[in-house]
């Protein structure tokens, strides 16, 4: 059975999973209601007390959104920090911590690392099995957004096409992220460092000419200006890496004249290829490791921390559901005297029993499916937020965890609706008729 | 078929063990018309509510047609009351969200399914006997008081049951519309078993029988 289970495919694996978290619920909804047409009583009692009803599906639905919306944008924003980092096959840097080297070059975060040498990048680049090595040189910003020195190949790799102007040809000229606070013809003096720290005048006299912008590539590359690694080294009073009266800008660089770089992507020719030259940069002068893996590392540490929240999202629902129930229960008292005079002029227990229990799933129904759409919406809203403030780019969606957490809630307040039903039909019918 | 009532040796008692209602024995044969009269408190409500099942007695026997409904269950007398029993209540206690027609047809949502179209036929037939022919689709609180109660008259008899039990039918009228339904009233004894609690005089002129109550005892019973 195992076996057969893991040989579905993932989606009929997650319909089937939806369905039975369903079945019990609605097995019993059609077994409360079977023969019975309590419909036009149900819609008469919910039209009644419509602003009360009202009230108790947006309760349901705020706590449906808010498990929805809490897995949903967690997810989307481990998928968004792992797509920021797609673009990153391998990267060398100088010894010392990979989740900083991360951090600073596939996510832009300010940090002080050791540089790669002129000859160990030159040795990188030279290596069997590389396509192109590109030094990313960071440290100087402008308006806040990061300027970083590399190439025109990887410009290309990580945004493809330019979205509008040309790549940067010169050591002045500088092709912006898609959101970069610049504009196309703008002319730009680098501040030294980033953050409130950064010195804008420490450059003075240098600058930069935007030339081109980049596509979208929902990474904080989208907000950084990037520019010549020459130009970077230029600005500092550094050599340009090429010998003198050499006008070329990009690689190769000559060993001797290159003033080194933090970092240095590196796209291989094949996937075999990428991991013989991360095991051979992988030595005491040098270190080379995947981004995805290291991200897959972080979330891994993180998974307590999901697994947490996503507990606190089912008791958050099991508490809901307890609300419900005795939400339903005033509620019950509130129609008491219809109930009264149903049983009264001769309705069967069962009916009363399923008149209430309709009305109750038809408010948790409400409730649910507005509580999933107001998740969407929030986790969206949200989405945008962490989009804005951190440049990754994160669309978090409804998908089948958060289905199978509606229909988990959906199927036992649906159950539990069973307590009010029953409460209803042990009322005193005189007390209540009068 | 209209039953006969037979009421033998009924005790109900409250909670603390007092006598709200005794009645030694009564008989109402089957198409009879009879007022239960006497102050407040006097015991007619309670009477009312043992004929109709709504109050198992303490002690002794209701007996429709040769049934004690005081032994059945409460599914057993809920259906027992839906076949035979068409009730008035002196609070019209109409759905406000539905409309006469539905009102009036409310039985049929759960009897049993070849009874249904049969009850939604009586409910538009007794709209239109009682005046209300064209305003079947209307909602209930667009209706005047007396209205409301001809909606509720046309319920208790959708189902056409063999015996009406009315509840102070008349109590929130002003006298035209309690004539008016007094009229009405009395116009279903005959083929049907009537019982009426009332404070009204008028109503209960209409009926050829008046049984008198206090403190919970038969005081008197006079037949027209």
């Amino acid at each position: 059975m195992p076996d057969l289970w893991a040989a579905l495919p993932a989606t009929t694996q997650d319909i089937l999973f939806a369905a039975a978290l369903l079945a019990p619920g609605l097995t019993l909804g059609a077994l409360v209601l079977r023969g019975l047409r309590p419909l036009p009583l149900v819609t008469a009692l919910l039209r009644r007390f419509a602003p009360v009803n009202a009230l108790f599906v947006v309760l349901i639905a705020l706590s449906i959104a808010l498990g929805v919306g809490l897995l949903a944008q967690e997810r989307g924003l481990r998928q968004g920090s792992a797509r920021a980092a797609e673009k990153f096959d391998l990267i060398v840097a100088a010894p010392g911590s990979e989740v900083t080297a991360m951090l600073a070059s596939v996510y832009l975060q300010p940090s002080d690392m050791a540089l790669i040498t002129g000859p160990q990048y030159a040795e990188i680049a030279a290596a069997e099995g590389v396509a192109f090595a590109a030094p990313i040189a960071f440290g100087d910003s402008h308006r806040g957004a990061p300027v970083v020195g590399t190439t025109a190949d990887f410009v290309t790799h990580l945004a493809g096409p330019l979205a509008a102007g040309r790549i940067f040809t010169t050591e002045t000229e500088a092709v912006a992220g898609a959101y970069a606070p610049v504009g196309l013809g703008d002319t730009f003096t680098p501040a030294h460092g980033q953050g409130p720290a950064a010195e804008d005048d420490a450059h003075t006299g240098e600058g930069y000419t935007i030339t081109g912008r980049m596509a979208p590539t929902g990474s904080p590359w989208d907000r950084a200006i990037l520019v010549p690694v020459e130009g970077v080294w230029e600005v500092h009073g550094l050599s340009n890496g090429h010998a003198p009266g050499d006008s070329h800008i990009g690689p190769p660089f000559d060993p001797a004249l290159m003033p080194g770089t933090p970092a240095v992507l590196v796209k291989a020719t094949g996937l075999a290829e990428t991991y013989a030259l991360k095991t051979l940069f992988t030595r005491p002068d040098l270190m080379a490791f995947f981004p995805g893996t290291v991200l897959a590392q972080l979330h891994g540490l993180m998974r307590d921390i999901r697994s947490a929240m996503s507990l606190m999202a089912v008791l958050t629902q099991a508490l809901v559901a307890l609300s419900v129930l005795t939400g339903l229960m005033i509620l019950v008292r509130l129609i008491a005297r219809s109930l009264a005079l149903l049983r009264a002029i001769g309705a069967p227990l069962r009916f009363v029993f399923a008149v209430v229990w309709a009305y109750s799933a038809a408010l948790i129904g409400a409730g649910a499916v507005l509580g999933l759409a107001a998740g969407w919406v929030t986790a969206r809203a949200i989405s945008a937020i962490i989009t804005a403030r951190t440049d990754v780019l994160v669309t978090a969606t409804l998908s089948w965890p958060e289905v199978h957490l509606v229909a988990g809630f959906v199927s036992l307040t649906l159950i539990l609706a069973l307590l009010p039903g029953w409460l209803a039909v042990r009322r005193p019918l005189l007390a209540d008729l009068r | 078929m209209t039953p006969d009532l037979v009421v033998e040796n009924v005790q109900v008692t409250s909670r603390g063990g007092q006598v709200l209602l005794q009645i030694p024995r009564l008989t109402v044969p089957p198409g009879q018309s009879l007022a239960l009269r006497g102050a407040s408190g006097a015991g007619k409500s309670t009477l009312l509510h043992v004929l109709s099942g709504l109050i198992r007695p303490a002690k002794g026997r209701v007996i429709w047609g040769g049934q004690d409904i005081a032994t059945l269950s409460e599914d057993a007398r809920a259906s027992f009351r839906r076949r035979t029993l068409g009730l008035i209540f002196q609070d019209c206690h109409l759905f406000e969200e539905l409309s006469a027609q539905a009102n009036a047809a409310l039985t049929a949502a759960f009897a049993p399914r070849p009874d249904r179209a049969g009850v939604r036929q009586g409910a538009a037939h007794w709209l239109t006997t009682l005046g209300l022919g064209q305003t079947g689709p209307r909602l209930a609180p667009t209706f005047s008081g007396g209205e409301r109660q001809r909606i509720a008259v046309a319920r208790a008899l959708a189902a056409n049951p063999p015996v009406i039990l009315a509840d102070e039918p008349t109590a929130a009228l002003d006298r035209t519309n309690a004539d008016a339904l007094g009229a009405d009233l009395a116009a279903l004894a005959g083929q049907r078993t009537l019982i009426v609690v009332t404070h009204d005089a008028t109503l209960a002129a209409r009926m050829t029988r008046q049984i008198t109550l206090a403190d919970g005892h038969i005081t008197e019973d006079s037949h027209a």
